[in-house]
């Protein structure tokens, strides 16, 4: 493949700039002219590359899956199971050797050979509009991200995220790592990883970056249902076949029944979101297991879904959680033929042998949920370019979800109801000044209010970048 | 000499930083061979709570000769008051009125000094204002003061200990010659108390029919879970908001408290003599008790949430032991703004007089805005009374020395054989 070879040639052209390799200064500027130019013409083809891939799909294999060895590039190489357009309209941000980065779509920034990184961020204003008391604008995260390739077959990936701008104990900002593996290629077509990595579920979890989905906030779906960002700690296998499916299995952490609270508003907003441990001294008695897919065979089409599950007790001593066990599944399926981006997802969770559980949270307002589900449709249509940069993509999204769908019952009729199904509306455009730089805004139209959820109509505003 | 040492190495709880120091250093001066003592802390631990226990229950310490701290806090009530008088009297003869009801002393171990959360919130502290910051200080005033045990000052207290029929093994922890240094053996015996109520199981069982229920032993009734989930019910009750009910972050039992404080608006209590005069005024965190927030006047008239296990067997409730029935105290929180004239007197022109023992320039600060207090006249209580019934059920579900055999429970049952 071409990309391939081109990877190649950067890599050799870095190699051979190492400093000690010459004596004779004559000789050493007269080099450094060769590869000058011929950086220069790697430039025009890497461009063309990307020009050809702003096309309607062409008939290719999918990307991903490729082994580190098969790239053998200072940069990340492609994780097994990322869809093909991580950016929904723009040109694949990719890195110095034309792959893109897992988990980032960005095009990262070399630090000598082995070495890169890589951010991205994201600005919000959000205006409730009958509540304009309520309207806030912050700076929602800031990432740094790094790749390291200790050799051809090994590397290690991580992401420092900062959000809410100002993170100390008396402030509501938070420093997090969202993702740290080491990553060992045992196969031109898999390897696999080590470490706190993003589960493989839904459209959004694995490419969170403000340029890689439509609207200002990330969709509730995948907020709600599944807990984006969400990432466990563990040993995932990951891989592809000449038949177009990557995959990913791994084993690892789960959430935490234990710390559920059933006084608090979080519970109902994201069951998940509100037990995910992010490997901060996760209880890790009982391992959870997951499988997820994506197929991309046919050019421009994507059809993925993954289970995950485990038991989340977690061997806790005082609280009847230890028979309980998640269940989250999912299934998508993105389409971009010509101009369109059309994409659907479903999920639904459920959580066993809550009723005793529950018995001890009579009466508080957050029960644990026996099952939750959501599911969006979402069109995005690429409606104006300028140059080779600029684009502008109205899109418009209904999302239906619900948090506590329903609750095991409890004796006596002294159960909790479960909560009304929200339905959103959005609409809204993606204008990308570059691929890597985009102005939102949008507006969300919501079924039912609830100021404890932030469940209400509101306009919104943002900014996003990657690199 | 083990105790120092246990002190010194930073190993007792319950002692607040500041006092920790303090206290080492004068264990210290007195017997100064002592750190070198070493050993084990357990043992250590269990003679000073042997010696506190004494202590505690020692009437010969006041200058009545017949009043000991387990005199207003009696272990077979919860160490709560026995009696239903709204105070409890002191003095050389038993005739020196207090100003406010006894707490229990059950599950105050979690409590902590005094401080404001991130949010404002008062939170922790001893006593009902929150004035002392570890047991070790609050012991001071019952032995002092004129209305308590009434010894006047540290001498009083220490030429008693050193008659006492423990003096021996005081001396045995503290050094031959503790009781020739007051402040040291007034300190060293109060040390020795708040051992005995940190460590002792008895002022923290959790052996209530509710502690069952939580563990799985057995099921509670329809009506006490109704109670229950009317307990907690935010639209109802609402009464964890403030008397925490579900397990702690760590599997510890819920305590029924947060150590936060609020201004419930009680009316004032004519039956304490204090009260006669009508400028005075118990306001809990600005004082008159407590000076050091004088200056809040936005914080006057807030009392310490107190711990709801064993309810049923306090004979007074609230800070002014105002009630002395607990289904009016129930009735008092949902009925308070939609029934004023049924908890407050009317003025000369027939007005209620609401909230009436707040200075009337500060009844603003009593909370109207949150359940279940949030109420307006016409409006619906937030507990009926059919709901009342359940939510009194619930609350007898809390009483420490439950007996599965019987169905009955005593918070006598959790003290030590004797
Ligand atoms: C005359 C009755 C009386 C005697 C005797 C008495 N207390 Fe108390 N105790 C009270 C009252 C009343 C309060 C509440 C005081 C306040 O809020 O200002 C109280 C409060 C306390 C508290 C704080 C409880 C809390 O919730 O923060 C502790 C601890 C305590 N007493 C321990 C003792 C000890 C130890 C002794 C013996 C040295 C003792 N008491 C003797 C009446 C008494
Ligand atoms: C916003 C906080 C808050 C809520 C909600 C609340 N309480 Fe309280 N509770 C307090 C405070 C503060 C006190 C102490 C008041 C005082 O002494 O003046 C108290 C005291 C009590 C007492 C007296 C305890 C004693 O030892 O004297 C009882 C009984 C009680 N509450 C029951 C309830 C019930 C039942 C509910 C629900 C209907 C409830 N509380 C809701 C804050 C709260």
């Amino acid at each position: 493949m071409q990309r391939k070879q081109l990877a190649l040639a950067i890599l050799m052209s870095c190699a051979g700039l190492a400093p000690n390799a010459y004596a004779d200064d004559a000789k050493l500027k007269a080099e450094v002219e060769a590869l000058r130019a011929e950086v220069a013409e790697l430039r025009g083809l890497v461009h063309e590359m990307q020009a050809q891939r702003t096309q309607p799909p062409t008939p290719a294999a999918p990307v991903s899956g490729q082994s580190i060895a098969a790239t053998a590039a200072p940069a990340a190489p492609v994780a097994a199971n990322a869809p093909t357009a991580p950016a929904p309209t723009q040109p694949v941000a990719t890195t110095t050797a034309g792959e893109p980065i897992p988990g980032t779509g960005g095009s990262g920034v070399a630090l000598g050979a082995n070495t890169s990184f890589w951010g991205y961020g994201q600005l919000d204003y959000n205006r409730p509009t009958a509540r304009a008391g309520d309207t806030v604008a912050d700076l929602t995260r800031a990432v740094i991200g790094f790749n390291h390739v200790f050799d051809e077959n090994t590397r290690v990936y991580g992401e420092i995220e900062w959000e809410h701008a100002v993170a100390s104990s008396s402030d509501k900002g938070e420093t997090e790592i969202e993702q740290l593996y080491v990553e060992h290629a045992l196969a031109p077509n898999y390897g696999v990883r080590v470490g706190l990595m993003l589960v493989p579920l839904g459209l959004l979890n694995e490419h969170h970056e403000p340029s890689n989905y439509y609207g200002v906030e990330r969709n509730f779906v995948e907020q709600a249902i599944i807990p984006s960002t969400w990432r466990e700690g563990g040993v995932a296998m990951y891989g592809s076949t000449e038949w177009g499916l990557n995959w990913n299995v791994g084993v690892g952490t789960g959430p935490n029944l234990g710390a559920w609270d059933p006084t608090a508003d979080e519970g109902r907003i994201s069951p998940l979101g509100s037990i995910h441990q992010e490997l901060q001294l996760a209880k890790a008695r009982d391992p959870s297991i997951y499988a997820a897919g994506n197929w991309q065979g046919i050019p421009g089409l994507l059809v993925g879904g993954g289970i995950f599950t485990g038991k989340i007790g977690q061997g806790n001593a005082t609280l009847p959680v230890n028979d309980s066990r998640l269940v989250l599944s999912e299934a998508h399926v993105r389409w971009q033929p010509g101009p369109f981006d059309l994409s659907a997802l479903y999920t639904r969770g459920t959580i066993s042998n809550t009723q005793d559980l529950n018995l001890q949270f009579l009466g508080q307002p957050t029960p644990v949920p026996k099952s939750f589900w959501g599911g969006y449709v979402q069109g995005a249509w690429h409606a104006l370019a300028w140059g080779n940069d600029s684009s502008l993509s109205p899109f418009l999204r209904y999302e239906m979800f619900n948090t506590a769908a329903s609750y095991a019952t409890q004796p006596f009729g002294l159960g909790t109801a479960p909560l009304p199904t929200q339905r959103v509306w959005t609409v809204g455009a993606n204008y990308y000044l570059n691929p890597n730089v985009v102005f939102k805004i949008d507006y969300q139209k919501f079924h039912y209010e609830d100021v404890a959820l932030s469940y209400g109509n509101r306009f919104d505003l943002g900014l996003g970048y990657q690199f | 000499m083990i105790a120092g040492w246990s002190l010194c190495a930073g190993k007792s709880r319950n002692v607040s930083h500041g006092l920790r120091a303090a206290l080492c250093a004068l264990l210290l001066a007195a017997a100064p061979g002592f750190v070198s003592g070493g050993g084990n802390t357990v043992p250590a631990q269990a003679a000073l709570s042997a010696l506190g226990q004494k202590i505690f229950a020692d009437e010969s310490l006041s200058a009545s000769g017949k009043m000991a701290c387990a005199t207003c806090h009696d272990p077979k009530f919860a160490h709560a008051q026995n009696n239903a008088l709204a105070v409890q009297s002191g003095g050389a003869n038993l005739d020196v009125p207090g100003f406010r009801s006894v707490p229990s002393l059950r599950y105050l171990n979690l409590n902590i000094p005094f401080f404001f959360a991130n949010d404002g919130t008062p939170t922790g502290g001893f006593n009902r204002d929150g004035r002392a910051n570890d047991l070790v200080a609050q012991a001071e005033r019952p032995f002092l003061a004129a209305h308590e045990m009434a010894n006047g000052d540290a001498a009083a207290v220490v030429d008693k200990l050193s008659r006492a029929s423990y003096a021996d093994e005081f001396r045995g922890l503290f050094g031959a010659d503790v009781f020739t240094k007051a402040d040291t053996a007034f300190l060293a015996a109060r040390y020795a108390l708040s051992v005995y109520e940190t460590t002792e199981p008895q002022f923290r069982p959790f052996s209530s029919k509710f502690d069952l229920f939580l563990k799985g032993k057995l099921r509670l009734s329809e009506q006490e879970l109704r109670g229950y989930a009317l307990f907690n019910n935010p639209n109802k009750g609402r009464c964890a908001a403030c008397h925490l009910s579900t397990r702690q972050a760590n599997g510890d039992p819920p305590v029924f408290t947060d150590y936060t404080y609020d201004n419930l608006g009680v009316p004032r209590n004519a039956e304490i003599p204090a009260n006669d005069d009508p400028a005075y005024f118990d306001m809990g965190l600005c004082g008159p008790e407590r000076t050091d927030l004088a200056n809040r006047s936005d914080l006057c008239g807030q009392f310490k949430v107190p711990t709801l296990r064993n309810i049923v067997t306090r004979k007074v409730i609230f800070h002014n032991g105002y009630f002395k029935s607990l289904r009016e105290a129930v009735q008092f929180y949902v009925q308070r703004d939609t029934n004023a004239d049924k908890w407050y007197p009317a003025d000369g022109d027939g007005a209620v007089h609401k909230f009436n023992d707040v200075p009337p320039l500060l009844t603003r600060n009593v909370n109207t805005t949150e359940g279940p207090y949030d109420r307006h006249p016409g409006d619906a209580p937030a507990l009926s009374e059919p709901e009342i019934d359940d939510v009194m059920v619930f609350l007898a579900t809390l009483t420490d020395g439950y007996d599965p055999a019987t169905g009955t429970a005593d918070p006598a049952r959790d003290l030590p054989k004797q």
